[in-house]
């Protein structure tokens, strides 16, 4: 502050003195004269420099800073200076609030800002996409204007804070949202949507998965327990009756057992670790004793040609390369009238390894192909209940494949039978070298 | 009552498609409420009228919504007419011939130009609005064709002809929905220029439309 009055004290001081002098050396009038003057040179200086300063607040942008003489310079300097802090500051918040739009931007969930009276004030592109907004053009728009649908309205219309709804948008039948509102600020209301399409599928998988095992459970219960209470009420039964009773309560144990064994190995294979490991399967070995199995199974009735390249391995888990084979082998005896052909062929095709199992059965209509690894699902419910199917062998087949990166194939024609082919991918295939026939007796005696 | 409109016609296809009949008479029962919607909307304009005596744009925004609402309610009804038909379709017997997909191409573009209309009339927008009036014509070509396939299907199988006639009345249907929509998108132009496009050609209207 002292600072401050020291140059106007000298220069009033000076001014004064002139007077004085001047007063002193000619008369009083003549010093008077003298000050005045002084007095009013200073107040047309200030002046201009207050109209500088005008001019510059009216135009802070473009306008050069004023230089300023005296007391003016440092007050132009301190407002330059408080000028670009405020701008520095408002930089700042701009980035930041700029970053928050691009967070909020970035969210796979779709948000919407609306007003007291429900306007677009901001939503990202997730939301845009969800209702049918473009931003640019529908801010300030009455938000229930642009996304119609009947839920929504009355889904806002309701006090804020309700449980979240679920609606499908008329521009997209196939999806599914689920929508929420919140308020927030003195009015305002966020509105949030998801995507939940894939949540309800996976949903209503589950419940009909739940729905078919019970059903599949019941059916040979209901044979038992029918059976069971005739045994406990002690009616008599002819032996040849109990004897075919007694057969039929056996299949249908082993059929739950059967469907029990399939249950676990498919959750087996679902809690196991996605990729299977990487040892070395002797598929020719395990094809030969899948081979007496298949041929005692089918008891005469099929015919079978084994085409087997006996140096092709793959990597991957013995157990459950054993089911994959076993399912889709004996599919094939089930669907194939009796007299018919089966060939089973293991080779290596383009790098990749191919087992596959042709028959000469009923074959599949192609509606049905893209659903028959579906758990539980029937091409003909009669036709595989009666010869034991459990529904899920495909499944476990193809959860099997997928864990080891290869593909099932199925071609097929009604009545001309059916090519199924899992094929494995060239990484896993692995060559059975020689070692097996030096170790060959017949080799080393011969 | 737009949203609520489209809804009713998504929902009847969808029974139409699925053969879903309560799916059918939700629709059909849910009717009563586009009505109701008409006749509310109907006596806030009067009021609105009565009370501001709004001038100019705003006149025309309360002259185009009093027309626009009568074309939604028959949308609805269109809707409502939809379901009760697939619903006799269906309780009948079950249909043997490919219907879905020349119908499915008709709503889909009907339900478009509503929906399109619906925006444009929130938005303004007249070049939008210009637009659906010009697909109008696809949805009177799709109907044609429906109609060739049908009268091929009656001639070789006359047991054909009372469910045929049916579907013709649904294609029809469709067919009055892109009618509705095209009448709104008028609207949309005479709200924003003033000036009436209705009956006049396709370059009239796009010319108003852009200038």
């Amino acid at each position: 502050m002292p600072n401050f009055w020291i140059q106007p004290a000298l220069r009033l001081g000076g001014i004064a003195l002139l007077g004085l002098v001047v007063g002193l050396v000619w008369d009083l009038t003549a010093g008077l004269g003298v000050v005045a003057a002084g007095l009013l040179v200073l107040v047309v200086v200030q002046l201009v420099y207050l109209q500088r300063l005008q001019r510059w607040l009216d135009d802070p942008e473009a306008a050069v800073v004023p230089e300023g003489w005296g007391a003016w310079n440092s007050v132009f300097s301190t407002l330059y200076r408080a000028r670009r802090r405020d701008e520095a500051s408002r930089k700042g918040l701009t980035s930041a609030l700029e970053r928050f739009r691009q967070a909020a931007g970035a969210l796979p969930d779709g948000v919407v800002l609306l007003d007291a009276g429900f306007h677009i004030e901001w939503c990202n592109s997730a939301a845009e996409a969800h209702f049918g907004i473009e931003l640019a053009r529908d801010q300030g728009l009455l938000f229930t204007h642009i996304a119609r649908h009947p839920v929504l309205a009355d889904y806002l219309a309701l006090d804020v804070g309700a449980m979240p709804v679920t609606m499908r948008p008329t521009q997209n039948q196939a999806q599914i949202l689920s929508l929420q509102v919140i308020p927030f600020g003195a009015a305002d209301r966020l509105l949030l949507s998801r995507d939940v399409t894939a949540i309800e599928r996976a949903e209503t998988i589950r419940r009909d998965f739940v729905a078919n095992v019970s059903h599949e459970l019941r059916t040979p219960l209901t044979v038992l327990t029918g059976f069971l209470e005739l045994i406990a009420d002690d009616i008599p039964r002819e032996p040849a009756v109990a004897r075919r009773q007694n057969q039929l309560m056996k299949e249908h144990a082993e059929r739950m057992a059967r469907l029990v064994e399939d249950l676990l190995t498919l959750s087996r294979l679902e809690s196991d670790s996605v990729i299977a490991p990487s040892t070395r399967v002797d598929v020719p070995a395990l094809l030969d004793h899948l081979g007496v199995d298949a041929e005692s199974l089918a008891a005469g009735r099929h015919r079978f040609r084994w085409d087997v390249d006996p140096h092709l391995a793959v990597t991957g888990s013995e157990q459950e390369l054993r089911s994959v084979f076993s399912n889709l082998v004996s599919n094939a005896i089930r669907y194939t009238p009796a007299g018919g052909d089966i060939s089973v062929t293991w080779r290596l095709q383009k790098g990749q390894a191919e087992f596959a199992v042709k028959d000469s059965g009923i074959g599949i209509a192609p509606e049905h192909i893209p659903r028959l690894t579906e758990r539980f699902y029937r091409v003909d419910t009669g036709r595989s209940r009666e010869t034991g199917g459990t529904g899920l062998g495909l499944a476990i087949v193809k959860h099997v494949l997928v864990r080891h990166q290869a593909k099932l194939e199925i071609d097929s024609e009604p009545g001309q039978g059916s090519t199924f082919r899992a094929v494995f991918p060239s990484r896993r295939v692995r060559h059975l070298d020689t070692a097996a026939a030096d170790t060959d007796p017949a080799a080393s005696t011969g | 009552m737009g949203g609520l409109v489209e809804q009713q016609i998504v929902d009847a296809l969808a029974g139409f498609a699925s053969g879903d009949i309560a799916a059918l008479d939700r629709v059909v029962a849910a009717d009563h409420e586009v009505n109701a919607m008409e006749v509310a909307v109907d006596r806030e304009c009067s009021t609105i009228i009565a009370k501001r005596q709004p001038t100019a744009r705003d006149l025309r925004l309360m002259m185009a919504i009093i027309k626009t609402i009568t074309d939604l309610e028959r949308s609805g009804d269109e809707a409502a007419k939809i379901a009760r038909m697939a619903k006799q379709i269906f309780e009948r017997e079950r249909m043997k011939m490919p219907r879905i997909s020349d119908i499915r191409t008709a709503a889909d573009i009907a339900l478009g130009m509503l929906r399109k209309v619906l925006d444009a009339f929130a938005r303004l927008d007249t070049v939008a609005a210009a637009a659906v009036i010009r697909e109008d014509q696809a949805i009177d070509d799709e109907f044609r064709s429906i109609l060739r396939q049908l009268i091929t299907f009656m001639m070789e199988d006359p047991r054909t002809i009372s469910m045929a006639i049916e579907i013709v009345f649904i294609a029809k249907a469709i067919e009055r929905i892109g009618d509705h929509a095209k009448n709104i998108a008028e609207y949309v132009i005479y709200i924003v220029k003033g000036t009436d496009v209705r009956h006049t050609s396709f370059e009239f209207i796009e010319r108003e439309a852009q200038s």
